[in-house]
C-alpha cells in the first residue's frame, strides 16, 4: 500500500502545482487584462475612495484638487476644479460612473499614487499614514490661458500657444468648453444626462477644438507649401510670380482666383505678405504630388499629434495616388483649401517650428509630475518630433512672415506691445461653394519676438456665425492673437 | 536495557505549541490588519480577542499533548492557521458572520476534543464499519426527506432539524472513508486477487464489491437528487482512491476513472445545470450578466489582488456572490495576493504531506486507509473548489475545508483532523515513541474484569 500512497502523494501534488501555475496566470499573467476589463469597477471604485493628488499649472495655481465631501456623500473625496470651464480641456473630468478624461485619465497613477516610485516611497511611510498621492504640474499659464478665453470671447475657436524651443503648451483654450464640477456629483444618472447633453449640444463642447478637431487651414498652409518649394530649391526669395486675377490648372476648366478676385502677383515676399493664391497653386503643381505630399509628412500631416492628452487628431492632405488623378485639388491644397484639414495645435507647432529652424517640438502639457512633500517624479523632456524643412528654409520663412506682420494681411492687427516684433501668417478658409453665402474660418499662426522666438501661437474662429464669416483671418484672428502675445511675452 | 527516549514526542509538542502561538499571532495580526484596513482603527478588543483565541489554541493543543502525546506537530496548527485566516475573512466580510462562525470554531474546537477523547484506540473502529455505512446512507438520504431537506443556492443538501440547519454531506464523508478504510483492509486483498474467471479477467465475487457499488451509486445519487456536484465529485474520488491503494491494482483506477467518465458524460447530457456549469468554467465573460457573473469576479478579485494583494481590508472582496464561502479563496487571493493565496495552497500541501506521512508510518491496514481517506478528503475537497474559483475544474460549490463559513464544514474537518492525529499518535506509540500505557477505558475495563473476578471468585 505504501508505494500508492506515495503516488496519491506525487498525484495530489501535481494537482496543487497546476492549482500555483493557474494562479499565477491569473494574478500575474493577466492581471492587466482583468484590470482593464470595461466590467471591472473595482479599481474605479479603490481609486475613486482613495485621496487623489492635485494638478497644477506652471505657476502653481491649482487647477484640480480634491476635498473633503460633506458628511453623507457616498464617496469620501469630491474633485473640485476651481477655475470651472477654463481648463477643462487639460484637465478633462474625474467621474464614478463615466471614467477620466485627459489629464485625469493619463496621469491617473501619478495622481493616485499607484506607480512603483509613489508605491515604494509609502511603504517607508506606511505606519505615520503617509499620503502617497502626487502631483501633475501642467505647462499651462494661468495668466497667458485666461488671456485666450477672454481674447476669444464667446466665439468658437481656439487659441493655442506653444513654446517654440521645447514644445511646452503654454495655453490651450477652445470655446465653447465645459464645466467639469457639473460632472462630480455623486448623481450618477446626473452626471450621465450631462455628459449626454454635452455630447448633443452643437460645439461639442466636450471635445477640444484645439487638439482633438480639424479645420480647413486656409492660407495659414502657405508656409507649408513655401517650405518645402524651399527646400526642394522650386523656387527661393529671387522668384517672381506672373500678376494675374486667376489661373487654371490642368484637368479642369474652373479657374482658381485670388481673394476676391484681385490681380496679385510679384516677388516670393510680395505674394506671400498678401497672400496671393495662384503663385502658391502654381508652387504646388511645380512641386507635383510626390513631393508636396511627402514635404506634408515632413510636418506630421497625416499622423496623430504626439501630444500627451488622449485622443488628438491627425491633420490631412491627401495622398500622392489620389493628388496624381486629381491635380486641381493639389493645387488649391497648395493654398490651404479642398480637402486639407489642420489642427489647431499642429498649426501652432507649424509656425514654431518656423522660428525654431525647422525643428518641430513634441508638444506636451504636463511639465512635471511630483510626489506628495513636492520632490520630482518625472519631468517632461523635451524633444524633436519632425525637421520640417532645413533651417535655411526656415530663415527665409521667418523673414517672409516678418513682412506679412510689417507691410502684409496681419499688418493690420498683430503689432505687440512694447514694439516687439511678430511674424505671423493670416489664414481665411473658404468653406462655402461657388454662389453660397460667404462662411469661413478665419485663422492666425505666428511666433514672437522675430529676433529671439519664444512663443508660437495659433488661433482660429469657426465660421459658423456671420462676423466671423464675412472677416479675414488677419483682421479676426490677429487682434485675437496680439492680445495673448502681449500677454504671453510678459511672462 | 536502557530507559525508553521520549524526546522525539516531547518535541512535537513544542514545535506544536509554538506553531500553535505562531498561527495565533497571525491570525490576531491580520484581523488587527483587516480592521485597520476597513475602518482605521486598531480593534478595540484586540487584546481579550487574542487573549479568547490563545486560550482556544491552549486549550487544542493541551488535549493534544494529554491525549496523543506522539502525534504529528503540523497538523493542528496548519488547521489552526487557515482557520484564522478564514476568520479573518469573514469577520472583514460580515461581522454577523464573524460572530456565528466563532461559536461554530468553539464548537469545532470542543468536538476534536471529544473525538481524541472518545476514540482511543482508532483501529476499534474498523468493528463499526457497517454503522458507518448505514450512517453515511442516512446521512446522504436525509436532505432528499420532505420536510427535513431544503434547496439553497440551487443544492439540496440541507437539514433542518429544530433550530440547527447543517449539511449532513460534510459528515458523510467521514462516514464513507470510516466505512471504506474498514471494509477494504478487510476484504481489499479479497477483491485485489479475484476468485472467479471472466474471459481474460480475474474478478472478485460480486458479493465482495457489492458494497463498493452501493456506495458508488450513492454517490451518483447524491449527484442527481441533490444537485451537489462537489460532494459527488469528492466522494467519487475517495472512493476510487481509496480502492486503488488497498487492492494495489491500477485496473480498479482506471475503472473508476471510466466510470466517472462515463457519469459525467451521462450528467453532461441529462442535466442542464451540469452543462451551464461547463459552460461558464469555458467562459464566464459571456454570460457575465447571468451565471458567469460570479467567476468573473472573482477573476477580477485575484487579478486586482495581483502578486502582493490589496492588503487585509483594503480590496473590494464583498462583489464576489458568496464571497464567504465557496468563494473565500478569491477574497484572500485579492486582498493577499499571489503570495497569500500560494501560502493557503501550501498550507494544504502541508496537511496532505502530514497525513500521507501517518498512512506511511502505521503498519495496520485500517489506520494506513483510513489515514489515506481523511487526507484524500481534505486534500481533495480543497482542490475542487479552488480550482472551480480559478477556473481549473468546471466549479462545483463545495466549502474550503477549515477555512470556508459553515458550521458543518468545520466541526466535521475538525473531526477528521482528530482521526488523523490519533491515528498517527497510535503509530508513535507502537514504534515506542511514547509509552503504550492502557487508554483510560482499558484501563476502566479492566478494573471492571478484576473486580468481576473477585466476585467470581
Amino acid at each position: 500500500m505504501n508505494q500508492r500512497i506515495r503516488r496519491l502523494a506525487v498525484a495530489l501534488l501535481a494537482l496543487y502545482a497546476i492549482l500555483f501555475v493557474q494562479l499565477n496566470v491569473i494574478q500575474v499573467g493577466r492581471k492587466s487584462n482583468l484590470d482593464a476589463d470595461a466590467r471591472n469597477t473595482r479599481l474605479t471604485v479603490r481609486t475613486f475612495n482613495d485621496p487623489r493628488g492635485e494638478i497644477t499649472t506652471i505657476d502653481g495655481k491649482v487647477i484640480a484638487e480634491s476635498i473633503r465631501s460633506e458628511p453623507g456623500s457616498e464617496h469620501p473625496w469630491k474633485r473640485v476644479y476651481a477655475d470651472g470651464e477654463l481648463y477643462a480641456h487639460v484637465t478633462g473630468y474625474y467621474t464614478f460612473a463615466y471614467g477620466a478624461t485627459q489629464i485625469e485619465r493619463v496621469a491617473n497613477d501619478v495622481l493616485a499614487g499607484r506607480t512603483a516610485e509613489q508605491q515604494v516611497k509609502g511603504l517607508a511611510s506606511l505606519f505615520d499614514g503617509g499620503d502617497t498621492t502626487g502631483t501633475v504640474v501642467t505647462t499651462i499659464d494661468s495668466k497667458i490661458q485666461a488671456a485666450a478665453r477672454r481674447a476669444l470671447g464667446e466665439r468658437e475657436g481656439s487659441v493655442v500657444v506653444v513654446d517654440v524651443r521645447t514644445g511646452a503648451v503654454k495655453a490651450l483654450w477652445s470655446f465653447p468648453s465645459f464645466d467639469p464640477n457639473l460632472l462630480t456629483t455623486d448623481d450618477d444618472d446626473l452626471a450621465g444626462s450631462i455628459i449626454r447633453y454635452l455630447n448633443d449640444v452643437p460645439g461639442d463642447p466636450l471635445l477640444a477644438n484645439s487638439y482633438q478637431q480639424r479645420y480647413m487651414p486656409g492660407s495659414t498652409f502657405k508656409v507649408i507649401t513655401t517650405a518645402a518649394a524651399l527646400d526642394a530649391g522650386t523656387i527661393g526669395l529671387e522668384s517672381v510670380f506672373a500678376e494675374e486675377s486667376e489661373f487654371l490648372p490642368p484637368q479642369t476648366t474652373d479657374p482658381i482666383t485670388n481673394y476676391k478676385d484681385k490681380v496679385c502677383g510679384g516677388d516670393l515676399i510680395e505674394v506671400f505678405r498678401r497672400s496671393c493664391n495662384t503663385p502658391f497653386a502654381r508652387t504646388a503643381l511645380e512641386l507635383g504630388p510626390q513631393k508636396l505630399v511627402a514635404a506634408t509628412q515632413r510636418f506630421g500631416i497625416g499622423e496623430s499629434l504626439p501630444f500627451d492628452l488622449p485622443r488628438s487628431a491627425a491633420s490631412t492632405f491627401g495622398t500622392a495616388d489620389y493628388f496624381e488623378d486629381n491635380l486641381p485639388l493639389l493645387a488649391i491644397g497648395g493654398f490651404g483649401q479642398g480637402n486639407t484639414q489642420m489642427v489647431p495645435l499642429h498649426m501652432a507647432l507649424v509656425a514654431a517650428s518656423v522660428a525654431n529652424g525647422g525643428a518641430m517640438m513634441k508638444p506636451y502639457v504636463i511639465d512635471s509630475t511630483r510626489d506628495h512633500d513636492g520632490r520630482l517624479l518625472d519631468r517632461t523632456r523635451p524633444s524633436v518630433w519632425k525637421q520640417t524643412m532645413t533651417p535655411e528654409s526656415s530663415r527665409i520663412l521667418a523673414q517672409l512672415m516678418t513682412e506679412v506682420v510689417r507691410d502684409g494681411t496681419a499688418s493690420c492687427c498683430f503689432q505687440l506691445a512694447n514694439g516687439v516684433q511678430a511674424a505671423a501668417k493670416t489664414g481665411t478658409a473658404q468653406l462655402n461653394g461657388p454662389g453660397e453665402p460667404e462662411r469661413s474660418h478665419a485663422w492666425i499662426i505666428g511666433f514672437a519676438p522675430v529676433d529671439t522666438p519664444r512663443y508660437a501661437i495659433a488661433v482660429m474662429l469657426k465660421g459658423t456665425n456671420a462676423e466671423i464669416s464675412e472677416g479675414t483671418g488677419g483682421r479676426l484672428a490677429g487682434p485675437v492673437a496680439k492680445a495673448v502675445m502681449d500677454v504671453a511675452l510678459t511672462r | 536495557m536502557t530507559a525508553p527516549d521520549y524526546s522525539i514526542a516531547n518535541r512535537r509538542r513544542s514545535i506544536e505549541l509554538g506553531l500553535v502561538i505562531a498561527a495565533g499571532v497571525i491570525t490576531a495580526g491580520a484581523y488587527t490588519l483587516a480592521t485597520l484596513g476597513k475602518n482605521s482603527v486598531i480593534p478595540p478588543r484586540i487584546l481579550p480577542f487574542l487573549g479568547v483565541l490563545l486560550a482556544v489554541l491552549l486549550f487544542a493543543h493541551i488535549a493534544v499533548r494529554r491525549l496523543a502525546h506522539g502525534a504529528d506537530s503540523t497538523l493542528l496548527p496548519i488547521a489552526v492557521l487557515l482557520n484564522g485566516l478564514g476568520y479573518v475573512m469573514i469577520a472583514r466580510l460580515s461581522e454577523r458572520l464573524a460572530g456565528l462562525q466563532t461559536t461554530w470554531t468553539f464548537i469545532a474546537i470542543a468536538t476534536f476534543v471529544v473525538v481524541l477523547l472518545f476514540v482511543e484506540r482508532v483501529n476499534d473502529l474498523a468493528r463499526y464499519q457497517w454503522h458507518f455505512f448505514g450512517a453515511a446512507a442516512v446521512l446522504l438520504l436525509l436532505p432528499m426527506v420532505p420536510g427535513l431537506g431544503f434547496s439553497s443556492g440551487g443544492a439540496r443538501i440541507w437539514v433542518n432539524i429544530g433550530p440547527i440547519n447543517f449539511q449532513p454531506g460534510e459528515f458523510a464523508k467521514l462516514a464513507l472513508a470510516l466505512f471504506f478504510a474498514g471494509y477494504l483492509s478487510e476484504r481489499g486483498s479479497l477483491i485485489a486477487r479475484g476468485t472467479r474467471q471472466w474471459g481474460r479477467f480475474t474478478i472478485p465475487e460480486p458479493r465482495d464489491l457489492l458494497p463498493l457499488i452501493g456506495a458508488w451509486a450513492f454517490s451518483v445519487v447524491v449527484m442527481v437528487g441533490q444537485r451537489d456536484l462537489g460532494s459527488s465529485l469528492l466522494f467519487f474520488t475517495l472512493f476510487v482512491v481509496m480502492v486503488w491503494v488497498a487492492t494495489e491494482r491500477a485496473g480498479y483506477l482506471a475503472l473508476g476513472f471510466a466510470l466517472f467518465a462515463g457519469a459525467c458524460f451521462a450528467a453532461y447530457h441529462l442535466f442542464d445545470h451540469v452543462q451551464t456549469r461547463v459552460a461558464i468554467w469555458l467562459d464566464p465573460w459571456s454570460r457575465y450578466d447571468g451565471k458567469g457573473y460570479q467567476l468573473a469576479q472573482a477573476m477580477f478579485a485575484l487579478g486586482s489582488g495581483g502578486t502582493s494583494g490589496t492588503g487585509l481590508g483594503l480590496g473590494d472582496p464583498t462583489r464576489i456572490p458568496e464571497a464567504k464561502n465557496d468563494f473565500i479563496f478569491a477574497a484572500i487571493g485579492e486582498e493577499l495576493g499571489l503570495f497569500g493565496a500560494t501560502a493557503i495552497l501550501l498550507a494544504f500541501v502541508v496537511v496532505i504531506g502530514a497525513g500521507l506521512r501517518t498512512a506511511l508510518r502505521t503498519q495496520r491496514p485500517f489506520e494506513k486507509l483510513l489515514a489515506t481517506g481523511l487526507t484524500t478528503i481534505l486534500g481533495v475537497q480543497a482542490f475542487i473548489i479552488i480550482g472551480g474559483v480559478i477556473r481549473v475544474v468546471p466549479l462545483t460549490g463545495i466549502t474550503l475545508p477549515f477555512v470556508s463559513y459553515g458550521g458543518s464544514s468545520l466541526v466535521a474537518n475538525y473531526a477528521i483532523l482528530a482521526l488523523l492525529i490519533r491515528t498517527s499518535d497510535a503509530s508513535a506509540r507502537r514504534l515506542g515513541e511514547i509509552p503504550d500505557r492502557p487508554t483510560i477505558r482499558e484501563r476502566w475495563e479492566a478494573r471492571r474484569a478484576r473486580r468481576h473476578e473477585q466476585a467470581a471468585s
